[in-house]
Parts: C-alpha cells; structure tokens; sequence
C-alpha cells in the first residue's frame, strides 16, 4: 500500500508531472476551458485511457508474462505520441524505483517499459496497481489543468475526488481491457505536431 | 437469426484469384462477382433486414497464398433492435496468406440498438489486409445505441493491433477525451509493407503501429467529410 502511495504522490520523481495526457492540446483547441470540460475529459479519460492502463498494471501485478504484455499493450495504443509518452513515464518510473525499492523482479521488466507494467511489478497487488494506475492517469492532466487554465485548485481536487476511479480499477482487473479513444489518440499526435511553446511533453 | 458463411479464395494456376468455397446463409449472403481476374470481388448483401436485436452473425473468409479478394458492402448498414429486447453480435474471421481489401458500407447504430462486432484477422508473414470501417452515432437527430467494435490482428500470431471501440455511453461520446462529441467515426487499417509517414489535421491522422502497419482515424460530423478523408490517405 505504502508503494502505491509514493507513486501517486506528485513529489514522486519518476517525470510524470511533464505530462498533461492530452489535457494541453485540449486547453490549446478550447475544448477544456473549465471545470464543467475538465470533469468531461477526466470522465473520458478515466473510462478510456485509464481503464486501459489499469488493466495491464493489474496483470503485470498478478504476475503475467511481462514481454507478452509490452506487446499487447503496443498493439492497443495506436498512436506513437502516446506508446512513447507511456514508455518515458515507464523509465522516470523505474530509475527512482531502482534506488526506492531495488528487486529482481525489476530486471524482468523490458528495457523501455510502459508505466502500467512498472506500477504492477512495483506495487504487487493487482487491485491497488489498477487504482494507482487509473488514479495517475486523472490526476496528471489535473494538475496540469490548474497549471495551464488556471482554475480553482479546491474545485479540479472536487472534481477528481467525485470520479469512479475505484470502479474502474474493479473492472480493469477482469480481463485485458482494449478500450480505445480515438479522440485522445489524435488531442496525442496533434500536440507533437504544434509548434510553439508547450509547457508538457504530452 | 443465427447465421454463419464462408468463404475460400485461392490462386489458380492461371494466376486468377477464384472463389473455391462460398457457403452463406440468410441474412449473410456473399454475391460473387462475375469477372474472371487476379483480384476476386465479393460483395456481402444483407438480404433481410439486419443485424436485428438477437442477431448471431458469423463470417469465415480464408485467402490462400498469393490470392487476392475484395470483399465489399452494398449499403449502409443499420442496427436496429429486435422484438426480444436481446443484443446482437457479429464475428468476421479473415485467415490471409494472399492479400484482402474490406470494404462495408458505413454502419449507423441507431437509437435502442445493441450490438457487438468483433473482427478476428491473422495474417501470415507477406498477407496484406486493407480494413476499414466507418461507423454513425444515430440517423439525423437520434442518439446512438450501444455498440462495442473490437479488431484484433496478428501477424504469425504477434499483436498489430487490438482496439475495441465503444459508443452509446454519452458520457464518454461527448468527452473531449473520448469521441469528442463527433458522430461520424472512421478508420482505415492498413497491414502491408508500403511505408507511410506519419501526418494529420485538426481531426484525422495517419499513424505508423508499433509492430508494423499503419492506421487512419478520423472523427467528423457526417458520412462525407469522414470518407473523403479516409479516401485520400
């Protein structure tokens, strides 16, 4: 439990605060503007994008074949934004958890791996490794929608608090999920695209 | 209704591409093309109206070595529920070691509908498959019903690509993170060996998959703008 803490934990070093899961694309568009539309893009989000990685963190924590689950989760994220937004959140993820919690187990992992297999062999338990995955993949583009629209940091944490974070987490237990969103998939291309300052890498 | 057909298109000698089984079955029924050539033509017609609620749909297309097929719709298809109240489903299963071209016409899932799709290919090491599926949240002024579209494809057993696409949640369809409001869905998978650079616009992209082949997205407010841009690519 107390590992699933740390993870979630913004101070965390693993490098997730660089990314927005597609929340700055969305800002740059206008199609997040404030609370009403965040809590529309987390919702989304959540169901889509976080029961995906939830479901691979709690398989890699129940212990599944870790290379064969690189690529099934390869093959459910069709876009190269987001398999390597992924993977870069997997390495931050792993360097601090080389010193934090040094174990065998981690050198089983693929040399760049996705984040939710990271959290599972980290965390352990497949339950907490889906609710820690599901909750990260809100509380990122939270965070970053307080940064970049500027909006109320009690009413964003409202927001978060009131999603069915836990309930994604139970279903994202059950079988592999292959949820897509094509929306996000293109909000992930198009911000490597923009030119221009972006304050996020994704 | 519960269906099931199958179709075999091997290579003759003659370097023609001809139709060796074609068993279909009311609604399902496959029209062979009468043309004699490297690419065979067969066109799937729904001949009752279907899927309905309580549907059980399933199609067996298996292309040999060096064998090509087009397999296309006739028209739109339009799920609709049935009298029982029950879901309906439909599985297609492509086996390709030549070379197939899917085609339906788009599919508008109306109001009420409940249906499932899976699409199951795999392909051997040279097989090339062209998928594409254009999807309608609702007829003009109707919400959408539920529809989950799965497609998973393997190449000599390895995952290309495994996306299930879910509509009729309004939650998630009106989300900036989901459908972002768009009723018009449309995707091109592409599996062969053309290489593709990657581009995109506002609300389309052409992406290269992680273990080979490429995939065209585009979300749009009507049928037109969402083929035209799948078309170009």
């Amino acid at each position: 439990m107390l590992t699933a803490l740390i993870l979630a934990d913004s101070r965390f070093p693993g490098g997730g605060h660089v990314h927005s899961g597609g929340l700055e694309e969305a800002a740059a568009r206008g199609l997040v503007t404030d609370e009403p539309s965040l809590k529309s893009f987390l919702h989304g989000r959540l169901l889509t994008a976080g029961l995906l990685a939830a479901g691979f963190a709690a398989a890699a924590a129940r212990g599944e074949d870790l290379e064969l689950l690189d690529l099934e989760l390869d093959a459910r994220t069709p876009s190269p934004a987001q398999r390597e937004a992924s993977r870069a959140q997997g390495r931050g993820m792993l360097r601090a958890a080389r010193r934090a919690w040094p174990s065998p187990r981690l050198s089983s992992l693929p040399a760049s791996p996705h984040q939710p297999l990271v959290i599972g062999v980290l965390v352990g338990d497949p339950y907490e490794a889906a609710l820690t995955c599901a909750y990260l993949a809100v509380s990122g583009p939270a965070s970053a929608a307080v940064r970049l629209l500027g909006l109320d940091p009690f009413g964003v944490n409202a927001i978060v608090a009131a999603l069915p974070v836990e309930e994604v987490a139970a279903r994202a237990g059950k079988e592999l999920p292959a949820l897509g969103s094509p929306a996000l998939d293109l909000l992930a291309e198009a911000h490597v695209r923009r030119e221009g300052v972006r304050l996020f890498g994704s | 209704m519960k269906a099931s057909a199958r179709l075999v298109v091997e290579l003759d000698s003659h370097g023609n591409s001809v139709v060796r089984v074609l068993r279909s079955q009311t609604p399902l029924t496959l029209v062979p093309a009468r043309r004699v050539g490297p690419t065979a033509l067969v066109h799937l017609v729904s001949s009752v109206t279907s899927p309905l609620g309580g549907d059980a749909l399933e199609l067996t297309v298996e292309v040999g070595p060096g064998a090509s097929l087009d397999l296309r719709g006739v028209a739109a298809t339009l799920m609709l529920p049935g009298p029982t109240g029950l879901p309906s489903s439909s599985l297609v299963r492509f086996s390709v070691e030549g070379s197939v071209r899917y085609l339906p016409e788009p599919t508008v899932v109306t109001s009420r509908a409940h249906h499932t799709a899976v699409v199951e290919a795999e392909l051997d090491g040279h097989a090339e498959l062209l998928l594409r599926e254009v999807l309608v949240l609702g007829r003009a002024g109707e919400s959408a019903g539920i529809l989950s579209s799965t497609v998973r494809a393997t190449r000599c057993g390895k995952p290309l690509l495994h996306q299930q696409l879910s509509v009729g949640t309004p939650s998630i369809d009106s989300s900036p993170a989901g459908l972002a409001g768009k009723r018009v869905i449309g995707t091109a998978l592409m599996l062969d060996e053309v290489p593709r650079a990657s581009d995109g616009g506002e609300w389309w992209n052409l992406v290269p998959l992680a273990a080979g082949g490429t995939l065209a997205t585009a979300l749009g407010e009507d049928v037109v703008t969402v083929t035209r841009v799948l078309d170009a690519i």
